[in-house]
């Protein structure tokens, strides 16, 4: 088992604007370090395999799978999870759109679903259908059927437009 | 003291509704948008162990030998457990019917690729993780059965050699003159279908943190449990301690549509705290756990069902001949959703006799599970189709057709053949309401001339009965099931500030219920919901309850709230009348004040009497006491044992729905893109608008899946080939239509303010619904699709097939 035990490694992060220093073994994932290390347990584990999206998170700005990356990896990296889209309590637009279109049922995926969505009306503040559809499709919902889902993202849309 | 629960909005105590029925933002939003809310996995207690499971890779396998050794010796393992101590500690899980379980981790035998053979707890899971690799199983590999039809001859293996036979339940139902309906009719028609297994697949998985106690023999465990107080007493049971030494405490889940699971992972945690000594022990499934040995498989089934039909389009009888794959065992409640469809086994038509022949086989695949809709899903899309095949051989329009058979609405209470009363219903009102949302004929035109361009576009239109409020009455068919109570139950208390907590005894799991709880307590204690605040108990301090399953949630927990409230009513009345001089009967509870029946002015408020009550015994009647709370427990009413046809007044409530969908194939690829998805239903009164439709859209998505996409596929060893997202096909955004939706109300004349359970009703009806459109586009072509999922592969195939035919010809 040797080969398995090696050594820690230290890994720096700046976390919704926080700095932290933690160390990690080298197979450790990205989202077990947010989880267990950093204890921002708002980052949910889905499938494990980069398929269903729950773990997305910005890094440097880009939307990442925090369950197929390793947290050596993001060493030096600044990082954006859920817990950085609300302040103070405040609930962030897409937040507020996603309750008022009931765009949440279990709320597991919502996370992801959050970060993902940061992600396109930063790039692109008044998406389109298609558009909407394509930065949506790597992320699995099993409550709502999107439609509501779809809706929040036009509301945070229009509501930043006006 | 009598109850009295209001049987309609006009009979809340308030002078204006303005909470229930409202499409408000959900009280539990906030924190679910914040990723504050406390998932099992969020969960660390002081001294918490990591727990990681070895599942077995063959499908039948005896066990020779289990050797821990080595793993025993790694750093930073404190345990492992195998099927010993399982054997030594526990019962095995109970199962429907009798004598088809095994215990949480195999003992002297696999049944299935993925059975916990042992596990290992560590200091970190991923130490767990390499302590499983250094675990040596001998197995010894058995011929395995993988197919059902090969399951029931003589000489096949065995999953459960003392049982002698792989045939687990074999019953016919008759209800009414079923040969001779088949005998007089004009027409009989018959056809086989195949439904492919598929599952819930929540987006969380089961997780558990379980921990043992050496000295108080007591067990505690913390976990996504979605009916906590039937999963304590299995724990108790399995345990062989009592049930007051078991406290589970539920946290809210990542969904679960009855397939959550966990009666494994719970056990195989408890067993490793004991071994630890007493240390808690978390267990997190990872996907494909879930996939392979978790509560995600439902209905692998072969059907073939016949409709006596007169010429002019009435139906006069069905017979439906089920073979149920059930997998290695019957734990999990899985049999149950081979009978569930009794409580609407002819769905919304007036067809006066059926038959039914349930078989039901065990073989080394992963044993079922429920899921959304526990049965009627299959059914349904076997009983539409086959009114299509009628309507198509009789040349009658579809709509029509259905329209024909409709029990009409001045039937109800309707029963139904196979026993079930339906409370209430207009299935006129809903397709007449479907037909005109849709602009059907412009449609059907708009199909003429896309079949004129060359395009393969069809349109279903379908009918369904959602049974609502489960009862475990009719599952004493298959034994030994229990009673004719499910109970559910809440605490209600107001506070010196009028603030209400309601307590109950399950956690949220995504369907709004502490918002509609909320709702009703604002209204009818002149409050808001954020006056209202809603905890969830463990199972030792909560009132009995079961939580969210059958589709009776919201019907059961609004009983309980509204009989609770009622009787902190009473109180009011009888210290508020004392209050202001006033006899008991010359006083009532209007608005949040008790005032004069006579004299509205005169009146005391709320917060006055709850002070009153909470604070002043020396002002109220000797013996009054000081506290303003109330616990009521909720079951259906008037609910009897079956007869020996299975025939019982079962679910409360039928829900009904008309999906009409419109697809186009592409022939080439065979791929099936849904162009238009329009849904009118009726489920009596709608506690919260926004909550019910979100509900709707997400069982639609749910039978995408299933009509489309989702599949779990074994190989003919009983290998799981699709255990994986990347090989099982959750619908994306991509797949699931936006749908347009319309509601009608025929409130339930039996529940509280007229609810009916609508959980599951979209996923009874989708798959039938796309199977039906996919058919009518096909029907050009003279192929039709009998199997669900119809993937891409299966529709080319049949496409090509009629190529080749048209071909040859």
């Amino acid at each position: 088992m040797d080969e398995l035990m090696t050594d820690n490694r230290k890994v720096k992060v700046t976390v919704n604007g926080v700095k932290y220093e933690a160390s990690a073994e080298p197979r450790t994932t990205l989202v077990d370090f947010l989880r267990a290390e950093l204890g921002l347990t708002g980052t949910h584990v889905g499938c494990e395999h980069g398929v269903c999206g729950a773990c997305t998170i910005l890094m440097d700005g880009r939307s990442v799978r925090s369950c197929i990356m390793l947290a050596v990896q993001a060493d030096g990296a600044e990082l954006t999870t859920v817990e950085g889209l609300s302040i103070d309590g405040q609930l962030h637009p897409i937040q507020e759109a996603f309750r008022e279109s009931h765009g949440l049922q279990c709320g597991f995926c919502t996370p992801g679903f959050l970060m993902t969505i940061f992600e396109l009306l930063e790039e692109n503040p008044n998406p389109g259908d298609e558009e909407i559809n394509e930065a949506l499709g790597g992320n699995l919902c099993r409550c709502t059927g999107y439609q509501s889902i779809v809706e929040a993202v036009k509301i945070a849309a229009a509501r930043s437009a006006s | 003291m009598d109850v009295n629960i209001p049987k309609s909005l006009d009979e809340l105590p308030t002078s204006e509704v303005r909470w229930v029925s409202k499409p408000i933002q959900r009280v539990e939003d906030p924190s679910l948008l914040t990723g504050r809310t406390e998932f099992i996995d969020n969960l660390t207690l002081p001294g918490m162990l990591h727990c990681a499971i070895l599942h077995s890779p063959h499908s039948h396998a005896r066990i020779v030998s289990v050797d821990t050794s080595k793993a025993e010796q790694l750093p930073g393992v404190v345990a492992v457990v195998t099927g010993e101590d399982a054997e030594r500690w526990t019962k095995p899980i109970g199962t429907v019917p009798k004598g088809w379980g095994v215990r949480s981790l195999a003992v002297d035998k696999a049944r299935f690729v993925g059975e916990p053979v042992a596990a290992v707890a560590a200091t970190s899971r991923y130490i767990a993780e390499d302590a499983l690799e250094l675990i040596d199983v001998e197995y010894e590999p058995l011929p395995p059965i993988a197919d059902p039809s090969e399951a029931m001859k003589d000489g096949s293996p065995l999953v459960f050699e003392e049982n002698e036979t792989n045939v687990m339940i074999d019953r016919t139902f008759t209800w009414g003159e079923v040969d001779e309906a088949f005998d007089q009719a004009d027409h009989v028609y018959t056809e086989k279908f195949r439904w492919n297994r598929v599952g819930a697949n929540p987006i969380e998985t089961f997780g558990v943190v379980s921990q043992w106690d050496p000295v108080e023999e007591t067990i505690t465990c913390h976990g996504g449990f979605q009916a906590p107080a039937y999963m304590a007493l299995g724990v108790a049971v399995r345990f062989r301690i009592p049930p007051n030494r078991v406290r589970l405490v539920a946290h809210p889940h990542g969904g679960s549509f009855g397939g959550k699971g966990g009666g494994r992972g719970t056990d195989i945690t408890v067993m490793l705290s004991r071994k630890t000594g007493g240390r808690p022990v978390k267990y997190i499934e990872d996907r494909i756990e879930y996939m392979i040995a978790g509560g995600s498989q439902a209905w692998d089934r072969r059907y073939e069902a016949s409709l006596a039909v007169k010429s002019d389009g009435t139906v006069t009888g069905l017979k439906v001949k089920l073979l149920d794959d059930l997998g290695a065992t019957g734990e999990g409640y899985a049999a149950i959703s081979a009978a569930k469809p009794l409580a609407a086994f002819t769905g919304c038509y007036a067809i006066p006799a059926a038959g039914y022949e349930m078989t039901v086989v065990a073989t080394n695949k992963t044993p079922g599970s429920p899921y959304r809709g526990m049965g009627p899903p299959p059914h349904n899309f076997v009983l539409e189709q086959m009114m299509d095949i009628a309507a198509r051989g009789l040349k009658i329009d579809p709509a029509e057709m259905r329209r024909k058979n409709f029990i009409p609405a001045d039937a109800f209470p309707y029963t139904i053949p196979s026993g079930n009363e339906y409370d209430s219903g207009n299935y006129d009102a809903t397709m007449d309401e479907l037909l005109k949302m849709s602009n059907y004929e412009e449609l059907r035109r708009d199909q003429e001339k896309a079949r004129a361009e060359g395009r393969c576009v069809g349109i279903g239109v379908v009918t369904s009965i959602e049974p609502g409020v489960f009862n475990n009455n009719i599952y004493n068919i298959l034994g030994n099931m229990g009673g004719t109570a499910v109970p559910e139950g809440v605490t209600i208390s107001i506070d010196i500030f009028s603030k209400i907590t309601a307590r109950v005894g399950f956690a949220l799991e995504g369907q709004g219920q502490y918002t509609f709880v909320a709702q009703i307590l604002a209204d009818y204690f002149n409050a808001t919901p954020d006056d209202v605040r809603v905890v969830c108990q463990d199972t030792l301090s909560a009132p009995p309850h079961y939580g969210p399953g059958g589709s009776r949630m919201a019907v059961a927990l609004s009983g309980a709230v509204l009989g609770a409230s009622d009787m902190i009513r009473q109180k009011l009345i009888a210290v508020g009348s004392r209050l202001i001089g006033l006899a008991e009967g010359d006083a009532e509870f209007m608005d949040g004040v008790v005032r004069a029946k006579d004299d509205h002015d005169r009146k005391i408020v709320l917060r006055d009497v709850v002070g009153a009550i909470l604070y002043r015994s020396d002002l109220l009647p000797p013996g009054t006491e000081p506290t303003v709370d109330a616990t009521y427990v909720w079951t259906a009413p008037d609910r009897g044992m079956p007869d020996d046809q299975g025939r019982a007044k079962s679910y409360l409530t039928a829900a009904n729905a008309c999906h009409l969908v419109m697809v186009e194939i592409d022939l080439d690829t065979g791929k099936v893109d849904i162009l238009k998805y329009f849904i009118a239903d009726d489920c009596g009164t709608r506690l919260n608008p926004a909550v019910v439709d979100g509900m709707t859209q997400g069982g639609v998505a749910q039978g995408v899946g299933a009509a489309l996409l989702e599949e779990y596929a074994y190989d003919d060893s009983g290998q799981l080939l699709t255990a994986t997202f990347m090989d099982y096909l959750i619908p994306t955004v991509h797949e699931v239509p936006p749908t347009e939706k319309s509601a009608l109300t025929t409130p339930s004349p039996l529940t509280p303010l007229g609810t009916k359970g609508m959980g599951e009703g979209a996923m009874n009806t989708t798959p039938a619904a796309i199977m039906s459109a996919i058919n009518d586009a096909l029907s050009p072509l003279g192929v039709q699709a009998r199997e669900v999922p119809a993937t891409p592969n299966r529709i080319w195939k049949l496409v090509q097939g009629a190529r080749d035919a048209s071909k040859d010809s």
